[in-house]
């Protein structure tokens, strides 16, 4: 089991699902590295979607990001899977909601600025974590 | 959003100056879209974001970028507002103090130019993340680590602009700045320091000008667009050991303060000592309605039972130490016997050597994260928070004076409370977090009562804040008061002399040049 599924698998444990609250966490996992940028001019179509996603959407979205534990309760709540939490494990993802949710926000997720993640880095990372959906 | 134009800019002209800036950084980095200007709004509003509205934003790439924007500024009359990421989260994010302002954002400017690990500095571009750093550091095994704050999310350098902390020996993080490269308002570039000598070898090691220093002259401050800046960092430690201590009752903070900030004065702790209240390690474990499903404040009586169910003190320390074990072992022993003086409890020990990992959110290790921004989802909804944050001395007869006032303030608000001390030396800084709901026009009404009032008795009993959001800057302003508001005056002076198009930052921490000086009543929250 990857590290990163561990500690879910182990945070899901550690959660009291009746009333949302957390017992004594786990013990913390290691920083996760982000994928280095991938090479070519940040407004290039094409460039890979899973580096990207690392690099632009990492602060938050891998193990132990702000994001992927908001996520963790929210997946709960649905009867999902809290390993799906992690965005690229999700398989229901669109093109288009990933584009939405980029550009509009959503929950504590602020809207993030072109500077932030262009528009073809965000197509790239649309299509990798909608899986050509 | 609505666009809202600069002041006195008809849409023809502010079209016009939009195509001369895409002439210099491309079409592609010139962004005036309504969804652009949605991303630069303040995500954290205490109120309507149309208040402090952006009319577009532009990324240059380089330093020629940046002067061949200010320049046609100045030409077009078309204000500016620099912004190193635009993550200045619970003070107004990157959206500008003045309706219809350009934000300038030199996200992409993000080169680490230059790491050297023998004298344990670096040179950045304003868009270099905590994270970029982090990883640049730990993929070359350089034997350096960071100073992050809460909210790592944002730039190395802004954050350190702000005049922003974190919880290392190198938490004062705008006394790390070292040697800046500005571009003026008038698209001259100026190096401050050692770096006013063309090749000199010491630009980024020696902190002191010949003659006027103006470094940090150019923080919190709209005299210039800073394009580069050098950064001391923590040479990484041999080991490592963190002491927690669970303090019982609130108004243990005096002992806590009268016993840690001497040892610190005197160096046997050299680190900013980070002093958070019960509600920090809650926030982590869920949201309000999971502990109190009623409006209002939790009462003391729940609080209480919380402490007690959660094996949580009022307050918690956690003291780190760095360097050779055998030093940390001294060091900390006379911590120990001080703190075992007021408290019976032995700390929680824990130990680190080199090689060994440092977990994800650690930030008394320098590991960058943005975690903390969780305590955003506490109230629930479009979570979001404010900090207010007035600087004390280090004594118990201050720090609990402030606590007092703080508190009884909040309390007739009727909202949570949350508070840090984080002791830097001779002071230490208070940091009230505030936390609301977005889309509760009531909760909003009552923060603005709220925040209005911490800043006016804070004001009256002798404490100012170091940093406020952009609806305060002016109102906080106000109250550095001394012989007429004499320190704002002069801002205004060199702030006119340099900028006389007023197009950089206007209003920027309540200095108005005199071009827009008319705009100051605006934009008050």
């Amino acid at each position: 089991m990857k590290p990163a599924a561990r500690w879910i698998l182990c945070a899901t444990l550690a959660l009291a699902p009746a009333t949302g609250v957390r017992a004594d966490p786990p013990p913390l996992p290691p920083y996760q590295m982000r994928a280095l940028p991938p090479v070519g001019a940040r407004t290039e179509p094409g460039r890979d979607g899973r580096a990207l996603f690392e690099n632009h959407c990492g602060y938050c979205h891998l193990t132990f990001g702000m994001g992927t534990n908001l996520l963790i309760k929210q997946r709960l709540a649905v009867g999902a899977s809290p390993a799906t939490a992690l965005l690229a494990n999700r398989d229901d993802l669109t093109s288009a909601y990933v584009h939405a949710v980029v550009r509009m926000g959503k929950g504590a997720m602020p809207p993030q600025t072109r500077v932030d993640i262009t528009n073809a880095e965000l197509d790239s990372v649309a299509a990798y974590l909608a899986r050509g959906k | 959003m609505k666009l809202t134009l600069p002041p006195r800019i008809g849409p023809r002209a502010f079209d016009t100056a939009l195509g001369a800036f895409a002439g210099v950084v491309g079409k592609d980095w010139v962004m005036a879209g309504d969804a652009d200007r949605d991303a630069y709004a303040d995500v954290y509003a205490p109120g309507p974001e149309e208040q402090w509205p952006a009319s577009a934003a532009v990324a240059p790439a380089s330093v020629a970028e940046v002067q061949a924007v200010v320049r046609l500024a100045n030409t077009h009359k078309v204000p500016l507002w620099p912004v190193s990421r635009g993550k200045n989260l619970g003070y107004g994010t990157a959206a500008p103090r003045m309706a219809g302002s350009v934000v300038l954002d030199l996200g992409r400017m993000n080169r680490i130019i230059d790491i050297d690990p023998k004298l344990a500095t670096c040179v950045l571009e304003p868009g270099v993340s905590f994270f970029d750093l982090y990883e640049a550091i730990d993929r070359e095994k350089l034997p350096l680590w960071l100073s992050v704050p809460g909210n790592a999310w944002g730039s190395v350098l802004g954050n350190a602009f702000e005049h922003g902390i974190g919880y290392t020996p190198y938490g004062l993080h705008a006394r790390n700045l070292c040697g800046f490269e500005v571009v003026l308002p008038d698209g001259d570039v100026v190096r401050t320091g050692m770096g006013a000598m063309t090749g000199n070898h010491a630009w980024h090691l020696h902190p002191l000008s010949y003659g006027p220093t103006f470094d940090l002259a150019f923080t919190q401050s709209s005299l210039g667009v800073v394009t580069r800046a050098g950064l001391w960092l923590q040479p990484a430690p041999a080991a490592s050991l963190e002491l927690v201590f669970d303090i019982p009752d609130e108004d243990d903070i005096g002992w806590v303060i009268d016993t840690i900030a001497p040892l610190k004065i005197a160096g046997l702790i050299d680190q900013n000592v980070f002093v958070p209240s019960w509600l920090g390690k809650m926030v982590l474990k869920g949201q309000r309605h999971d502990f109190w499903d009623k409006p209002g404040a939790i009462p003391d009586w729940r609080v209480k039972e919380l402490l007690a169910q959660y094996k949580l003190g009022y307050w918690q320390v956690a003291l780190r130490f760095y360097g050779e074990e055998t030093v940390i072992r001294a060091r900390a022993d006379v911590v120990r016997a001080a703190m075992a003086r007021h408290l019976a409890a032995p700390p929680a020990e824990h130990w680190w050597h080199t090689g060994d990992s440092r977990n994800v959110i650690d930030t008394t290790m320098g590991v960058p994260s943005a975690v903390p921004l969780q305590m955003s989802d506490w109230v629930g909804g479009r979570g979001a928070h404010m900090g207010f944050s007035p600087v004390v001395p280090a004594t118990s007869e201050h720090v609990m004076g402030q606590l007092k006032r703080s508190r009884a303030i909040i309390a007739a608000h009727d909202v949570d409370f949350y508070a840090s001390f984080t002791i830097g030396g001779r002071f230490a800084t208070n940091i009230n977090m505030l936390m609301f709901d977005r889309d509760q026009p009531d909760q909003i009404a009552n923060m603005k009562k709220l925040f209005n009032a911490l800043i006016g008795e804070t004001a009256r009993a002798g404490y100012g804040e170091y940093r406020t959001h952009l609806g305060w800057m002016d109102t906080v302003m106000d109250t550095y008061d001394f012989n007429n508001h004499a320190l704002r005056r002069l801002n205004e002076r060199i702030k006119d002399a340099l900028d006389p198009n007023g197009i950089i930052a206007p209003g920027k921490q309540g200095v108005w040049p005199a071009a827009f000086r008319d705009q100051a009543k605006e934009g008050r929250a």
